[in-house]
């Protein structure tokens, strides 16, 4: 079974994690890459990706003669996705259990930032990828 | 330049959503896959994936001793991820006008649907997985 795992935050959050020190990315990204490692040793990764900053967002819908109308603005709520892990995994428990460790993934000072990971399975009918 | 076009709604337009037709359905899926083989004939299509619903949606955290802590209830305004298209493409215009495209595709009725799609930019300094 595929899931993603989504890590998402504010643009508030993402301005704080910015504020890091080189230190705290480092460890952050070390954490990372290392659950990364072993899920390729488990054959349970699919993919990873980082999205660019939520500055550079668009909102995008089509006019009648299908030129795009673009739009920047978002409310300040607004949950940007960052990053997220394509997993396949034996069951939805398992995919929790990954996002569990991505969650605790240290923060400032190496405290784990704890922060939420929404797990959604793919739907069976859609295109996988080419 | 690699975007990812996303497709996003609240729980209530995914309500209106499992109500349509399965005639609105069939036509919706088939501007979709349409469309999807067009990015790949076009040779920027990279990946594409749908969602399962909302209701099996959970948000996971860490607790102390590292166990997952599983929720399943969200915020009304809450915005679910659809599904999503990768794309690689000269520019961000290029990016902003598939986008639009999308936003085309048949509704209920047969009416565009004319929904938003967000477009981010994929790192590149990210795809490299530290493997």
């Amino acid at each position: 079974m595929k899931y993603i795992l989504l890590m998402t935050g504010t643009r508030g959050g993402v301005d704080t994690y910015r504020a890091w020190s080189k230190q705290d990315i480092d460890s952050h990204m070390a954490a990372l890459q290392s659950l990364n490692k072993e899920l390729k040793n488990s054959g349970e990764f699919v993919a990873t990706q980082g999205l660019a900053g939520p500055d550079e967002a668009k909102l995008i819908r089509g006019e009648k003669n299908g030129a795009p109308v673009t739009d920047g603005v978002f409310p300040e709520s607004k949950e940007f996705l960052l990053g997220y892990w394509i997993v396949d995994v034996a069951n939805p428990e398992r995919a929790y259990a990954i996002a569990g460790r991505i969650s605790t993934a240290p923060g400032p000072g190496g405290v784990p930032t704890n922060m939420p990971i929404e797990v959604r399975r793919f739907a069976e009918h859609a295109p996988r990828e080419s | 330049m690699k975007f990812i076009l996303m497709m996003s709604a609240p729980k209530e337009n995914w309500d209106s959503f499992a109500k349509w037709s399965k005639e609105d359905f069939e036509r919706n899926a088939a501007f979709m896959r349409a469309f999807s083989q067009e990015l790949r004939d076009s040779g920027t299509f990279v990946a594409s994936e749908g969602l399962a619903w909302p209701n099996e949606a959970r948000v996971v955290r860490a607790r102390s001793d590292g166990e997952p802590i599983t929720d399943g209830v969200f915020p009304e305004s809450k915005e679910f991820l659809g599904g999503y298209w990768i794309i690689d493409v000269e520019g961000p215009e290029q990016a902003y006008r598939i986008a639009a495209l999308v936003s085309a595709a048949p509704g209920s009725g047969g009416k565009p649907g004319n929904i938003p799609i967000e477009v981010r930019q994929v790192l590149s300094a990210f795809s490299d997985p530290g493997l």
